[in-house]
């Protein structure tokens, strides 16, 4: 194989990498939540609890993964910070007595069960199908 | 009393029965906690009551905190501590908080019952060791054996966020009042014990009041902030009294995380007026602690942080050429988490000065004005 051969693949193989890195996780909220979009600053601020409610004024209920890599895309994505950063910044709000840690799921079933179970829960996944009893909403920059 | 060790296990013991190490979500009420344990050796003198110069484990610390959101408003919870610093603290179990929490909506907060003191960057979470790099925060401003002058206090809080606008950050306030009281087995009445002969059989305490108001800049990351502490102390032993008229507590700070690093600085104005009356004698204590500290750390990989801070105090009241009267301390740093639950602290300290963390009762041979330190520390939290 050619030294050109090898180039192209290497790249090929990088810009799949790069590309499932990027890959951001679906939102999901109860579907009584009214909202259809929410900007990544009030969605960041909902999920460091500074914020307690949407847009239109409705309570917000966040819901967190205790870990895995869909976890992680959506605090780097969307809350701009590495899981230990986001856990820190929740052990000093709870052990100060200045919060409640979000409510934590296992897994993504478990989380999709419990948004769909809850008004104004929001949360993330890596996909949702058609019989989940949720709704999809986008972030904005 | 149990013996530091055996305390430090009995915590473990609890806090990894199978199925509690994670934090538990039980109907709805959050249980949390966290154990440590350290080591301190010094080169010379006994620092913070533990008989450092030969090696000392007396240095534990650990809590539970239960919460439980009783509606989307309204919420209830309520931490206990027990430490063992040297002969400080002991295996009484202390209400570090317990609160209601009624937040009305972003702008408008109310906490009631035993709430942490908002007072500069770490008055309210200094002793949350989990989450700092550091084995000892800052001594100029946030002294381990003396935490409970401005840690918490009985009364209540009003807080808040504003937010300013997508180029112009946000402001958080906290104002509180209420009543503070010493710990009764805490640096400062134990200071005055050997010093004095006072011992206080019931805690000295006095009014509060105060505020903090923080500006998150629009640069990501940025916070600067100033807190005002109004406090008063009395307190009558068997043989004496003291009496610490209301003095203001003022704190200046600013902190920065950036990506890997992070870098924080406060400065502090303490200048109480302490008068101790043990039989006809009256003894005014000058005093104006002016305290400062600058810190920065970078994380090196996920679980791997290295940091260093350098912490000074000095009396403006005293002869500040007397090590007695500052304390000047140079500090390294290292910190390895092994899973989210376990972590691994090391620490170096260049120590100048005896003003702070000294006791004539653990050191009766005196001091010497200089001494270098080593401290390790494990701990884990859930």
């Amino acid at each position: 194989m050619s030294k050109t051969r090898c180039f192209i693949l290497l790249l090929g193989l990088m810009s799949c990498w790069s590309a499932a890195r990027a890959q951001d996780v679906v939102l999901v909220t109860n579907k009584g939540v009214q909202i259809s979009a929410i900007r990544n600053a009030d969605l960041r601020a909902i999920f460091i609890g500074s914020k307690t409610r949407f847009a239109d004024g409705s309570h917000a209920v966040p819901v967190i993964l205790r870990g895995g890599p869909v976890n992680e895309v959506f605090l780097t994505n969307h809350v701009g910070e590495s899981p230990d950063e986001f856990r820190v910044r929740w052990q000093k709000a709870v052990f100060t007595g200045q919060g409640a840690m979000p409510k934590t799921c296992d897994s993504e079933s478990a989380l999709i069960e419990y948004v769909a179970a809850t008004p104004g829960a929001i949360g993330y996944v890596s996909r949702i199908s058609p019989q989940d009893n949720v709704k999809s909403i986008t972030a904005l920059k | 009393m149990l013996r530091p060790m055996p305390l430090f296990l009995l915590l473990c013991l609890v806090c990894t029965w199978p199925g509690i190490l994670c934090a538990q979500d039980l109907s709805g009420i959050q249980i949390h906690g966290f154990a440590t344990q350290g080591i301190l050796y010094s080169s010379h003198n006994n620092y913070l009551s533990m008989e450092s110069s030969s090696g000392s484990l007396q240095w534990t610390d650990g809590a539970v905190s239960f919460t439980d959101s009783l509606t989307n408003n309204l919420r209830v919870g309520i931490q206990l501590h027990v430490y063992q610093l040297g002969v400080l603290g002991g295996p009484n179990v202390q209400v570090d908080w317990a609160s209601g929490d009624y937040r009305v909506n972003d702008y408008l907060g109310f906490r009631a019952g035993k709430v942490k003191t908002a007072l500069g960057l770490f008055n309210d979470s200094q002793d949350v060791d989990a989450i700092f790099l550091w084995i000892l925060l800052p001594q100029s401003v946030y002294p381990a054996d003396n935490k409970s002058f401005f840690l918490s206090h009985d009364g209540g809080e009003v807080y808040g966020a504003l937010a300013l606008g997508d180029h112009a950050g946000k402001l958080l306030y906290r104002g509180y009042a209420g009543e503070a009281t010493l710990d009764l087995n805490g640096g400062y009445l134990k200071l005055i014990a050997d010093e004095g002969g006072l011992v206080f059989t019931t805690a000295p305490g006095g009014k509060i009041y105060g505020g903090d108001l923080r500006w998150e800049a629009p640069l990501r990351g940025l916070t600067v902030g100033s807190s005002a502490h109004v406090q008063a102390v009395d307190g009558t032993a068997p043989i004496g009294n003291i009496h610490i008229p209301s003095f203001l507590t003022t704190a200046e700070y600013a902190q920065l995380e950036r990506g890997r690093f992070y870098f924080a600085a406060e400065y502090r104005r303490e200048p109480p007026a302490p008068i101790v009356t043990i039989g006809p004698e009256v003894l005014p204590i000058p005093f104006d602690a002016r305290s400062w500290f600058a810190m920065g750390s970078y994380r090196l990989s996920q679980r791997f942080q290295l940091g260093s801070y350098y912490s000074h105090y000095v009396n403006k009241d005293a002869d500040t050429t007397l090590p007695a009267n500052y304390s000047k301390d140079w500090v390294v740093s290292g910190r390895y988490d092994f899973n989210s639950y376990f972590y691994g602290k090391i620490e170096g300290h260049f120590l100048r000065g005896t003003g702070l963390g000294y006791y004539p009762s653990t050191n009766a041979d005196g001091l010497k004005p200089t001494s270098n330190m080593l401290a390790a520390k494990i701990g884990f939290s859930f």
